[in-house]
């Protein structure tokens, strides 16, 4: 298969990752303060999204897809909020284990590593018109 | 003839870029993948002691599937580049990789693009 | 496509007639020793590397054509097509401009006075 037309897929497929994980990210920051309905219920539990790299035995290139969403298994914050629906008997409410924070440097990074991609398939663009700029007149 | 010589090695030399240039993408594609080895061709020069024989189509149907994959290592990156998930890519060295490529096959086809024209301009009335 | 290779096969016919039509107008009693002396030299006669030259053309041509279609169905290197379209034009360039010679050769002749 043609090289370049490789390049492009494979950074088609970075860029699938790249969107799926910003889709995670949005998830987690939309819900970081949905907490369960009913007393003492389990608030929203954030989600992680695991990257793997596979290689096309075919074409030999390494291809990255998105290999697992998973839940983040750490513990939640605890609020003292007698008043709310999902306070427990002693008045504390389990929120979201997100940390906006984190959540808003792993969006940053996902921004970075998109543009890295589509810049790549800017240059497989560029190199194939290149080429292609070789049977114009000249 | 020269200028035939001269095509083959441009389009070799094209060849190899363009396989340096899925494996960038490819290094850029697993940014974040953990565990992931960034990966590299070996020097165009290298590459053609080693594959000079195995280039060679004997026959026009031929297609060769790129033998130059037989040269992508990943080599051993340790101490501070290497990222805590275990990523050794480096962003900011795989984009200047990748417009020296480009830069590279600029220059390649206008080599060629210039040679042509020189070569057609001896025919021409 | 096709034409194209007929008319350059039809290249290698051309120079065998001019050959014949240049040496017979040629053939008076002071030339005949002249062509004798040209016909004993080895290696291949005008003709076949004519012959050949236009066979090697076709090839091009041929292959140029098959690289094409490969890449119209998405299985070709695009640089591969690329060069092999280069090559296919370089070669017919060059087949041209010495048909061209040669019909220039062949009217100068007709054009002779006798």
């Amino acid at each position: 298969m043609d090289p370049l037309s490789l390049s492009s897929r494979i950074a088609a497929s970075g860029l699938h990752a790249q969107e799926t994980r910003l889709r995670v990210v949005s998830e987690n920051l939309a819900n970081a303060q949905s907490t369960g309905e009913t007393p003492g219920s389990d608030p929203y539990r954030r989600k992680t999204v695991s990257f793997a790299s596979y290689l096309d035995n075919a074409t030999g290139a390494s291809r990255v897809k998105v290999q697992r969403l998973g839940f983040d298994q750490s513990d939640f914050v605890v609020n003292f909020d007698p008043s709310h629906p999902a306070a427990d008997e002693k008045g504390m409410v389990k929120m979201p284990n997100v940390n906006p924070l984190i959540e808003l440097a792993d969006m940053r990074e996902t921004n970075r590593s998109y543009e890295a991609n589509l810049q790549t398939i800017k240059q497989t663009r560029e190199l194939v018109t290149l080429t292609l700029g070789l049977l114009r007149n000249n | 003839m020269q200028p035939i010589q001269l095509f083959k090695l441009a389009s070799q030399q094209a060849e190899w870029l363009t396989v340096r240039h899925t494996v960038v993408a490819g290094n850029i594609a697993n940014v974040n993948t953990p565990g992931y080895a960034a990966k590299d061709v070996e020097p165009f020069q290298a590459v053609m002691e080693t594959t000079r024989t195995k280039m060679a189509a004997t026959h026009s149907r031929h297609f060769t599937d790129s033998k130059l994959r037989d040269s992508i290592r990943s080599n051993e990156i340790n101490g501070i580049a290497v990222h805590p998930s275990g990523n050794t890519v480096n962003l900011a060295n795989e984009v200047s990789k990748g417009s020296g490529i480009k830069r590279e096959y600029e220059i390649n086809t206008s080599i060629v693009k210039t040679v042509n024209r020189m070569m057609l301009a001896t025919v021409r009335k | 496509m096709n034409i194209i290779s007929q008319t350059l096969s039809a290249i290698d016919t051309t120079p065998n007639a001019t050959n014949q039509t240049e040496f017979a107008s040629l053939t008076g009693a002071t030339a005949a020793a002249g062509l004798r002396a040209v016909e004993d030299v080895q290696g291949p006669g005008f003709g076949e590397v004519m012959a050949e030259m236009a066979g090697g053309v076709v090839t091009r041509l041929n292959q140029a054509e098959y690289i094409s279609m490969k890449a119209v169905q998405g299985e070709a290197n695009t640089r591969e097509v690329v060069d092999a379209l280069m090559t296919a034009e370089q070669s017919l360039n060059t087949a041209i401009a010495i048909r061209d010679k040669i019909v220039t050769a062949y009217l100068e002749v007709t054009r002779m006075q006798i």
